[in-house]
């Protein structure tokens, strides 16, 4: 591997021509942010010129931008220029054996209900490199059986860096035409030195005959901290698209700054789902990663459907709304989120539906739960153009306290042009009562237990619009995070 | 004069309009437009007359009322341009002073009042402000109850054009109550900037009103209650009616200290469009650190209900009269909490007065 990886370093840098030098050896981009750094990256990826004219000019932008501050959330200062910003994908520390693995980690694996065997494969167990290599083998078969599978339904689902060299048409037309290169800090960020992510066009009048998982891609791992995700659905097109895992994924780089692009034609659906649980940090927040996230749907077409789910547990800082913009005459958004922060997690997260076309209705439900000393905002905004008639919108947010060291917030922002919109929002604060608690422990259950039926419950409205395993593993998870958390 | 003003990049004021402000406090001086007799409202109590920015004895029968030097200073962009002379009420334990009556007419250019109300323990007082004329109004009010001081003050805009910025900082103590009702019912751009914050057991806070905009006027609201302390309650009921091109704008927040259990509080904010081309802007906001607290907020914008009015005309009124009874109704839940009789008749009129011109 290592040679390899040399060897494709070596061939990389001698097709470097603007005079930037690097060690042969170097696995890593030079630290700090550059315009050598851009072009570096783009050499790297052998991306055509359009790519890197793209890359530089949001690099350009940039430079000139300023962080946000505007969320409520206390953001250490990232030194952007102390940072790598290209790696090859890093291998994971290997261990002897499932017991040198972090007794914590471990627990959670096995109340997560991980088989055995994938677990080691998770962990990066070295003996296990040949169950592993097995298991690969075997995900290599499904995901090729899967892979013919799409090819004769026409899907094309393709890392983002295949999809420039074999598509380049498609694309050029749709690359930063939901989320534009100046949209915002971080997304101008991903747009300069994205690092890989996927690509999924579905062609007219195509049923995506699978859930679409980077689960199932080969390469997945590589796709680094800045992702970059484009899925297309052309007319009458369907496709379920899972992002993330429920393990709990450590990982080396701090700040993610991800951007996901989604773009239904007429009569398109995408459901788009995500479970994170990056590692949140320790009791104390230290070392935890920072999720900032540009995540937007472009509902373009007529009777158009971008429906958002999101189960989000880890990370230290999450920043993060995934929007849907209806442009298209009856086009329908959606958003469910359930947002657990537990210890000292900081979540600003939410949605914009933005309404330009007739008759588009949205309905937001957004479950916060905070534990422990965390803060968990919900930040919304729901707009209503002038020419938007009749549209309706409902949202609602629900906030769980558990303990009275944290913070449940709630900032929606209505803004409407259009006196036959009918906006509705309804916002509660609550906490598990005694009551709730004394019930379900009489009846035979612990505390966490009870916690987490309780947690169950008052989510149950966002989990069920997950896809079947998605959720019986994020059930769990809610009960994980929350562990310790009452009592 | 060159004003160092907050932009729309800035969160909390992007919904502002600070350029109606600038062109307010470029503008010529003139002969005043308006007297202050026409202004005062026929009840018995003190008043006080300000012409851009200056009292005028001659209008005015202070009573209880200093005018004198405001010493103290605010942090707030525009609350710490009011400075200098200004109006203090200051009352003894278990003293009341009722109907004091504050009329400000501007001429043009800025004109800037501070104004301190301090009320000692179990005393009660209420005040009705009047904004008329042209020109740039700003006012720093700061507030002071202590424990079972109770304050009433109605404030109503009714410049015809120009800008009128409100900055409210107030401190409620132990079982105080502090109602603060604002109707905006003049042509001119406005924003009413308050922060209140409960500093004993069991305090009360309010702060509601309705802005009424038409033409391409820009009014705005931006409220925080801060609950620092238990067991209080607050209400901020606000109703935004917004006609032709013209932009309302409510933000209001609720904070809950950690140590604040027991707050129970209350946001309602509502938004009528008149016209297609109009637009309100809503946030109710929660900030909540205590587990055991009653928040809710209910935030809607609409039409008025079609079906409402084909009641009303089915029972013989004008299409017109129709809307006007259910917008009227609208405003109403707002301006309700003014206590005292005369007053909130007052207000119900400029109200009206709007209502009739709007539509």
């Amino acid at each position: 591997m290592a040679t390899k990886n040399a060897e494709a370093l070596a061939a990389a840098n001698k097709k470097y021509e603007w005079g930037f030098s690097s060690d042969v050896e170097q696995e890593l981009a030079p630290k700090g942010l550059s315009e050598d750094t851009v072009r570096y990256i783009s050499a790297k990826k052998d991306e055509p010129e359009w790519m890197l004219d793209y890359r530089l000019k949001a690099f350009a932008l940039w430079q000139e931008m300023v962080e946000p501050d505007w969320a409520k959330l206390d953001i250490p200062m990232v030194d952007y220029q102390n940072a790598y910003y290209y790696a090859e994908p890093k291998k994971k520390p290997s261990l002897k054996s499932l017991d040198e693995l972090d007794p914590e980690i471990k627990r959670t694996y096995e109340k997560l209900g991980i088989p055995i065997e994938e677990q080691k494969v998770l962990a990066g167990v070295e003996g296990a490199r040949k169950v592993a290599v097995d298991a690969v083998f075997d995900s290599v078969s499904v995901a090729t059986t899967f892979r013919k599978e799409l090819e004769e339904a026409g899907v094309i689902f393709l890392s983002i860096s295949e999809a420039i060299k074999q598509h380049p048409d498609l694309v050029k037309k749709w690359l930063g035409k939901v989320v534009p290169t100046r949209d915002n800090f971080f997304a101008c960020l991903n747009a300069a030195v994205f690092s890989d992510g996927t690509f999924v066009y579905v062609p007219e009048g195509v049923r995506c005959p699978m859930e679409l998982s980077t689960y199932f891609r080969i390469n997945a791992e590589n796709t680094g901290q800045f992702e970059r995700t484009l899925i297309v659905a052309d007319k009458g097109a369907y496709v379920s698209y899972l992002e993330g895992c429920t393990a709990p994924m450590r990982d080396e780089n701090q700040l993610h700054a991800a951007v996901v692009e989604l773009i239904a034609l007429d009569d398109a659906e995408i459901k788009y789902s995500t479970v994170q649980n990056w590692y949140p940090g320790d009791e104390n927040g230290k070392g935890g990663i920072y999720n900032f996230v540009t995540k937007r749907a472009l509902c373009q077409g007529r009777n158009s459907k971008v429906s958002w789910t999101q189960v989000e547990t880890g990370s230290a800082i999450t920043w993060k709304y995934p929007s849907c913009v209806l442009n298209g005459e009856n086009s329908v958004g959606e958003f469910y989120s359930v947002a657990v922060t537990n210890g000292r997690q900081q979540a600003d997260t939410g949605t914009k539906m933005i309404h330009n076309g007739k008759n588009s209705r949205s309905t937001i439900i957004s479950k916060g739960i905070s534990a422990g000393r965390s803060d968990n905002t919900y930040r919304g905004l729901v707009r209503v153009g002038p020419s938007a008639e009749n549209v309706r919108n409902f949202t609602q947010c629900d906030s769980l306290l558990l303990g009275d060291q944290c913070g449940a917030h709630t900032v929606p922002y209505i803004e409407v042009r259009n006196p036959s919109a009918q906006i509705e929002h309804e916002a509660t604060t609550s906490k598990i009562s005694d009551d709730q608690l004394f019930y379900a422990m009489q009846r035979g259950l612990d505390e966490e237990a009870a916690v987490a039926l309780i947690v169950n419950g008052f989510a149950k409205e966002v989990l069920q619009q997950l896809p079947m395993e998605f959720a019986v593993e994020a059930q769990k998870l809610l009960g994980i995070s929350l562990e310790g958390s009452v009592g | 004069m060159t004003l160092d003003l907050p932009t729309k990049r800035q969160e909390a004021w992007k919904w502002s309009d600070m350029a109606a402000l600038e062109a307010a406090a470029q503008s010529e001086r003139a002969a005043p437009d308006v007297a202050p007799a026409d202004l005062f409202l026929d009840i018995d109590g003190p008043r006080l007359a300000f012409v851009d920015g200056v009292f005028d004895p001659t209008h005015s029968r202070p009573g209880p009322v200093n005018v004198t030097a405001i010493g103290e200073s605010s942090g707030h962009p525009l609350g710490k341009l009011a400075a200098g002379e200004g109006w203090l009420v200051r009352l003894e334990k278990g003293a009341a002073v009722t109907s004091i009556q504050i009329v400000h007419i501007g001429t043009g250019a800025d004109n800037h009042v501070p104004a301190r109300i301090e009320l000692a323990e179990d005393a009660t007082a209420s005040l009705v402000e009047t904004y008329a004329g042209t020109g740039w109004a700003n006012r720093l009010t700061q507030i002071s109850l202590a424990r079972g001081a109770r304050l009433m003050r109605s404030v109503r805009l009714l410049q015809k054009s120009g800008f009128v910025s409100i900055r409210d900082e107030a401190d409620v103590g132990e079982a105080a109550s502090l109602v603060s009702v604002f109707l905006g019912a003049g042509g001119m751009g406005s924003r009413i900037d308050g922060e209140i914050r409960t500093s004993g057991i069991g305090a009360y806070a309010e702060m509601g009103g309705a802005l009424l905009t038409e033409g391409d006027q820009r009014q705005e609201a931006a409220v925080v209650v801060d609950h620092a302390m238990p067991e209080g309650s607050s209400r901020q009921i606000w109703r935004a009616v917004a006609a032709d091109t013209s932009t309302a704008s409510l933000a209001a927040r609720v904070e809950v200290k950690r140590h604040a259990q027991q707050t129970d509080g209350e946001q309602s904010l509502r938004g009528l469009l008149l016209d297609r081309t109009a637009q309100v802007n809503l946030k109710p906001e929660l900030e909540i650190f205590a587990d055991d607290v009653k928040c809710a907020h209910g935030a809607t914008v609409g039409e008025l209900d079609q079906r409402a009015l084909f009641y009303l005309e089915s029972r013989g009124l004008t299409p017109a009269r129709a809307r006007a009874l259910m917008t009227r109704a609208f405003v109403a839940d707002a301006l309700d909490r003014i206590g005292e009789e005369a007053v909130r008749e007052a207000f119900a009129a400029d109200a009206s007065r709007w209502l009739e011109v709007a539509l």
